[in-house]
């Protein structure tokens, strides 16, 4: 037994959760219902995130389709070389870094704080890489007179437009994952978080490698003159 | 109360397996580009190639395959419901659109 400092007397198994809770957060509280999902609030939490992100991207895919459609002076700005070939190496850099993260996982799991970090390194790492070959491209794109509004071949502006606007999302959510990724290592290598806030951020970094699945054969193939 | 996730740890072996695969599906996407097949049969085919891909990182990478199926069936098939709505129904916005009576 022991007494808080209200007087109140609970038992000591209740008062270490108690003290649990307030440092790791509401999925140690002491009387509410196991999930039916069985998994932790912050992973069910980032579950419904991702639905909903998935739904915005499907929209914004599914308007990209309809106004390339509609379109009937459509350009396709890109070539099999340099562009695809580009793109090529951007996508097996990003399905490489969800392979990395999910070594950063396991490694959390089983509680290995120096091979965790090194996993998480390389998935920062490869996170970079791939903002930047995005952002190279985009400066060519942008110098080759392509923008928001104007379209150097002379067709419609919406190439551009959509464009830049699909692949903009994406690469914000590229940038949002590497800067997660880094505040979650540093927490996890200084014992402030846990192996289950790793976990919760993979699963949104396979969320983001998800999303490029349908964003490279959709904006990027499917325009190769 | 502390929970007790069902999911299991596949390992990297299996990891790379669907990597592996992964990377020869987006090698098929750009060989399908490459030989130039004709616009509809490329369309069909990166459609289902892309969500065959999204499937394997969602049971995979996402662990879908390790949690309790009740996980699966609250949150997929309601998105894809949307996703169909939005391919039925935006056509038809668009095409309304037209429709309208020009202005005064």
């Amino acid at each position: 037994m022991t007494t808080l400092s209200g007087g109140r007397v609970t038992d000591s198994a209740t008062t270490l959760d108690i003290a649990h809770e307030a440092v790791h957060g509401t999925e140690h509280a002491v009387a509410s219902e196991p999930s039916p999902f069985l998994i932790s609030s912050k992973k069910l939490t980032m579950w419904l995130f991702i639905v909903a992100d998935a739904a915005t991207f499907g929209a914004i895919l599914f308007g990209y389709g309809y106004l390339r459609f509609g379109s009937p002076n459509w350009t396709k700005p890109f070539s099999f070389s340099p562009n695809i070939i580009n793109a090529l190496v951007m996508t097996v850099v990003l399905l490489t870094s969800s392979l990395t993260m999910l070594g950063g996982v396991a490694a959390a799991r089983e509680g290995r704080r120096g091979a965790t970090m090194k996993w998480l390194g390389a998935t920062i790492l490869l996170g970079a890489v791939f903002a930047i070959l995005h952002l190279r491209e985009w400066g060519a794109m942008f110098h080759e007179g392509w923008s928001l509004s104007a379209n150097p071949l002379g067709g419609s502006v919406l190439v551009g437009a959509l464009f830049f606007s699909i692949t903009g999302l994406h690469l914000l959510h590229v940038i949002s994952g590497v800067i997660a990724i880094l505040v979650i290592a540093i927490g996890f290598q200084t014992q402030r978080l846990t192996a289950g806030h790793v976990e919760t951020t993979g699963l949104y970094w396979h969320f983001v490698d998800l999303v490029w699945m349908f964003v490279f054969p959709l904006v990027y193939l499917l325009n190769v003159h | 109360m502390t929970i007790v996730e069902k999911g299991a740890e596949p390992g990297m072996k299996v990891y790379v397996s669907v990597w592996l695969g992964m990377v020869a599906i987006v090698a098929i996407e750009a060989t399908l580009v490459y030989v130039h097949v004709s616009a509809g049969l490329l369309l069909a085919s990166l459609l289902v190639l892309a969500f065959l891909e999204a499937a394997v990182a969602l049971r995979y990478f996402m662990h879908l395959k390790y949690e309790v199926p009740l996980l699966f069936w609250t949150l997929i098939p309601g998105l894809l419901l949307a996703f169909f709505m939005m391919n039925q129904f935006w056509a038809d916005a668009a095409r309304l659109n037209a429709l309208r009576f020009p202005a005064p």
